[in-house]
């Protein structure tokens, strides 16, 4: 059996923690060995920053009046239209108008609740948007 | 429960788990051999599915699969219950694993555990955990993918239990109740080598290595796509998926390999086991090359030549198609 290297590279993503992977040992078992990746680190860093990047474009969206501030909460929760809809109990047609500033405009309390629930934030957090500040 | 507990660090949260679980009723089960048992292994490339924009990728079978089928296969009793009342789910966790001392399988959401690193809370619901004790209002937990024992307060861990939107767990607890006296592992092992052989050479288009293929192609085409920022997320997306929570570069292949050497004791087909291991630790191997060359791809956007990543995978699932056309004559 081939031997595999062990990758023993550092993972900040993983706060000081390394995961398991099995391999074959000199004699051919298989057995548990720690490892750190930084091929892990790069794609989990990427996943993270595209969120904090799309969070900053839609503050931006906010401020000229396009988007709505559940838009901003949803990607500060690293959501995607599908999983908020699925998480709150709206269909996704319904989500995406809610997304957009004009709708949001006009949502009663009972729906800003629903969303203000899934955010861990108040409604006033919604209709007091200050900006993520 | 506390004191006797012995905590272990696995590659994979639900065979984790389950091995943890079976070994601790009395059926010792490892992770390679509950994961080889359920025909986890897998790969499922759906991309009318989207995840954060980006089409499904799977590299192992669907959440659940190791608890469902672990009781079929094996003939071993599971308690599963889900809950509609937040009260009584913590209500029967405290019970099992503080007045009947007893190792209890939990579906939780990562997003909502608050021992998990800041860049790893992505919404996944269903991550599988151990809890083994209780003391005050703090949980005491075996989170399978981590070196020691963790925490949580009873809250936090409700939260993380009752997660809505795709696999919600519901509260999801399971435990093993009853273990069968003798087990025919020979003809176990066969069926379910078999199974899991089949379903990778499947005719289906997005499943198996035909699914890998088609993958490929689409890698291919990314060549012509102007957006960079597209193409980098779409990259690292496709390593994500494969290093998802509990596995590292194509760690579900080295996982089965293990499985395989393991099922050697079993009175099967000893070479064929060997060929077929050699051949699924070099795809894993392959697959982590892979993962290499996407990141490469994704850092250096302006050189980006996704033919040669999409090599990669192709040489994979020629590897997994010959591994598998054996297994499947077990």
């Amino acid at each position: 059996m081939k031997q595999i290297e062990i990758p023993q590279e550092e993972n900040k993503t993983l706060n000081g923690h390394q995961k398991v992977m099995y391999a074959p040992n000199t004699n051919g078992e298989f057995q548990t060995f720690n490892y750190g990746s930084n091929i892990e680190e790069y794609a989990t860093k990427l996943a993270v920053e595209e969120y904090e990047i799309l969070q900053k474009e839609c503050l931006e969206n906010i401020k000229n009046n396009t988007s709505s501030p559940i838009e901003f909460y949803m990607y500060k929760n690293r959501m995607d239209i599908p999983t908020l809809a699925s998480v709150v109990g709206f269909f996704q047609f319904r989500v995406k108008r809610h997304l957009k500033a004009k709708n949001f405009r006009k949502l009663n309390d009972k729906i800003l609740q629903k969303y203000s629930d899934v955010f861990g934030i108040t409604i006033d957090d919604l209709k007091g948007f200050n900006y993520g500040k | 429960m506390e004191n006797s507990f012995k905590h272990n660090q696995f590659a994979h949260c639900e065979s984790g788990v389950v091995s943890t679980l079976l070994t601790n009723y009395g059926l010792p089960i490892s992770e390679p051999m509950a994961f080889g048992i359920t025909h986890s292994l897998t790969f499922f490339y759906f991309p009318l599915i989207k995840l954060n924009n980006m089409p499904l990728i799977a590299y192992r079978e669907v959440p659940k699969n190791i608890i469902k089928n672990i009781d079929k296969r094996l003939g071993v009793k599971i308690y599963k219950k889900q809950y509609k009342n937040m009260v009584e789910a913590n209500n029967e966790l405290t019970r099992l694993v503080q007045d009947e001392n007893k190792l209890v399988g939990l579906q939780t959401s990562v997003y909502y555990l608050p021992y998990m690193p800041e860049d790893m809370r992505f919404h996944f619901n269903a991550h599988n955990l151990l809890v083994y004790g209780k003391e005050n209002d703090e949980y005491l937990i075996s989170d399978p993918v981590f070196e020691d024992v963790v925490r949580a307060k009873e809250n936090k861990l409700t939260i993380a239990r009752f997660a809505k939107g795709v696999f919600a767990p519901k509260g999801f607890l399971y435990y093993p109740q009853s273990i069968p006296k003798n087990i025919d592992y020979e003809n176990i092992l066969k069926k379910s080598i078999k199974k899991n052989a089949k379903s990778m050479t499947t005719p289906f288009p997005f499943a198996g290595v035909k699914g890998m293929k088609k993958l490929a192609n689409a890698i291919e085409k990314i060549q012509n796509n102007n957006d960079e920022r597209y193409v980098k997320n779409y990259l690292t997306h496709i390593v994500r998926m494969q290093e998802e929570i509990g596995t590292g570069g194509g760690g579900f292949r080295f996982l089965y390999s293990a499985f395989l050497q393991e099922a050697k004791q079993y009175n099967l087909d000893n070479n064929k086991l060997q060929t077929a291991s050699e051949l699924i630790t070099q795809s894993g191997d392959i697959l982590r090359e892979f993962a290499l060359k996407c990141v490469m791809g994704a850092k250096n956007i302006d050189r980006l030549n996704s033919q040669e990543i999409a090599k990669s995978l192709v040489e994979a699932s020629k590897i997994e198609e010959e591994a598998f056309k054996i297994l499947k004559t077990i």
